[in-house]
């Protein structure tokens, strides 16, 4: 065996500094007179130099959904165990959904202002109060809406882009259902646009916008473990999906 | 990596005490600020250990077996350490379900061809995180494990050695045959023109 080679394996202790002394003058005495284990330091400084800039990669929206779609079927529903009135169920389902679904975290924290900011009596003869009171509202409202408008729309992206993957029939089913839905959404729009301080009206719109986003979160889910192979995964969020049409 | 200042570090490990109560308790938002403060960092690991088509799966199963396990997190670490101990031993039992031997994965250096002949001078110039990334692709599993450990996550031998069930002089051979294959496949010669400045004829 040459110097070189009985000298090479400790190259890599010398970039680290994890040499002691003596081996440390010894390694870098040869290096200093050896241009090829001096290249070969030169060059695995500069990989140690390269990996610690390889720095965190951002995952695809999608991983988040799906991991919010298993464990929202995983955990059981606040509102079926205690039977709260029905502004009570709203507000549990709605902390259910903002722990389930990234994209609409921001929405959560819009909702909530949403329910101080809301009219609770209707408006009084403090018109300015008032108007001002509703316009917040009504401003609240839309940023919610567009939260959970974008969640759909990213839904609906990867709905459309495995749709392959589900039986037929259960595809149609979910189709009308969501165009069921569809409708509900436009109607409580109407009743919303038309009365902005009407508190049903804009429940229901939510309610609505909730519903879409439960079905196509829970279709994501039953995507997914259709693509792992998991048949007992998929008949399970498959008859909850079924329970939903 | 944890702050090096003690009094931080505790305030941070009361913080992820108290996520990880919160997740625990099932309160809203909790295990989104969970997945939101640690997913790159995993994702990262992942894509670099397993490779970008299995990742995506993987980084769920990752997430879904930290919800299973937060009872066992005791705040005698990092919550991001523990995750990321987590992390790693399911992309080690990933690699191995693929059917490659772990044995195999750490053969010795004198083994490999790549650890023989070393070119002479330096053969690299600087190195382009693309460039990188790409070349990590190329590695075996046990020598690829052990860089990114090593090298882009700054773990120690010993570590590592803990983490992959393997000796530490194992890791010091397998860091060795990682850094010499990148070496090769990131060689000026080998790159192509673009990436070391050169004009394509």
């Amino acid at each position: 065996m040459t110097i070189c080679e009985d000298i090479q394996p400790r190259l890599g202790d010398l970039v680290d500094g994890t040499l002691d002394a003596v081996d440390c003058d010894a390694v870098a005495a040869h290096v200093r007179g050896c241009n090829r284990c001096a290249g070969l330091v030169r060059d695995f400084e500069e990989l140690r130099r390269a990996a610690q800039g390889l720095g965190p990669i951002d995952p695809p929206a999608h991983v988040w959904l799906e991991i919010a779609g298993q464990l929202r079927q995983a955990t059981p529903q606040p509102a079926a165990a205690a039977a709260p009135s029905a502004r009570g169920a709203a507000v549990w389902q709605w902390a259910g959904l903002a722990a389930a679904l990234v994209v609409i975290t921001t929405g959560a924290y819009v909702f909530l202002r949403l329910e101080r900011a809301a009219p609770a009596k209707p408006p009084t003869p403090a018109a300015d109060s008032a108007t001002g009171s509703v316009q917040v509202f009504a401003d609240e409202l839309t940023e919610a809406m567009t939260h959970y408008e974008k969640a759909i729309a990213e839904l609906e992206v990867i709905t459309k882009t495995n749709n392959g993957s589900l039986d037929p029939t259960l595809a149609a089913a979910l189709q009308k259902n969501l165009l069921v839905i569809d409708g509900a959404i436009a109607e409580s729009r109407t009743a919303f646009t038309r009365d902005p301080t009407s508190l049903p009206a804009r429940d229901s719109l939510l309610e609505a916008l909730q519903r879409k986003v439960s079905v196509l979160q829970e279709t994501v889910a039953l995507m997914n473990e259709i693509r792992k192979g998991d048949q007992a995964g998929a008949a399970q969020v498959a008859a909850g999906l079924q329970k939903k049409s | 990596m944890p702050s090096s200042n003690p009094k931080n570090r505790v305030v941070a490990q009361h913080g992820d005490m108290a996520l990880a109560e919160r997740c625990r308790a099932g309160a809203p938002g909790a295990f989104d600020e969970l997945y939101r403060t640690h997913a790159p960092r995993l994702f990262g690991l992942a894509c670099r250990l397993v490779g970008r088509p299995e990742a995506d799966d993987l980084l769920q199963e990752i997430f879904l077996s930290a919800h299973r396990k937060l009872d066992q997190y005791r705040g005698d670490s990092a919550l991001g350490t523990w995750l990321f101990r987590l992390a790693t031993n399911l992309c080690v039992d990933h690699l191995r379900s693929r059917g490659t031997k772990w044995a195999r994965l750490t053969d010795a250096l004198v083994d490999d061809p790549a650890g023989v002949a070393p070119a002479t001078g330096s053969v690299m110039g600087a190195v382009d995180r693309l460039d990188l990334e790409r070349a990590l692709t190329g590695l075996p599993d046990g020598c690829r494990t052990v860089f990114v450990l090593h090298d882009v996550e700054g773990f120690e031998h010993h570590e590592i050695g803990m983490l992959l069930g393997i000796a530490d002089g194992t890791s010091k051979s397998q860091l060795h045959k990682a850094r010499l294959r990148l070496r090769e496949a990131l060689s000026t010669g080998r790159r192509p023109a673009r990436e070391v400045g050169l004009k394509r004829p």
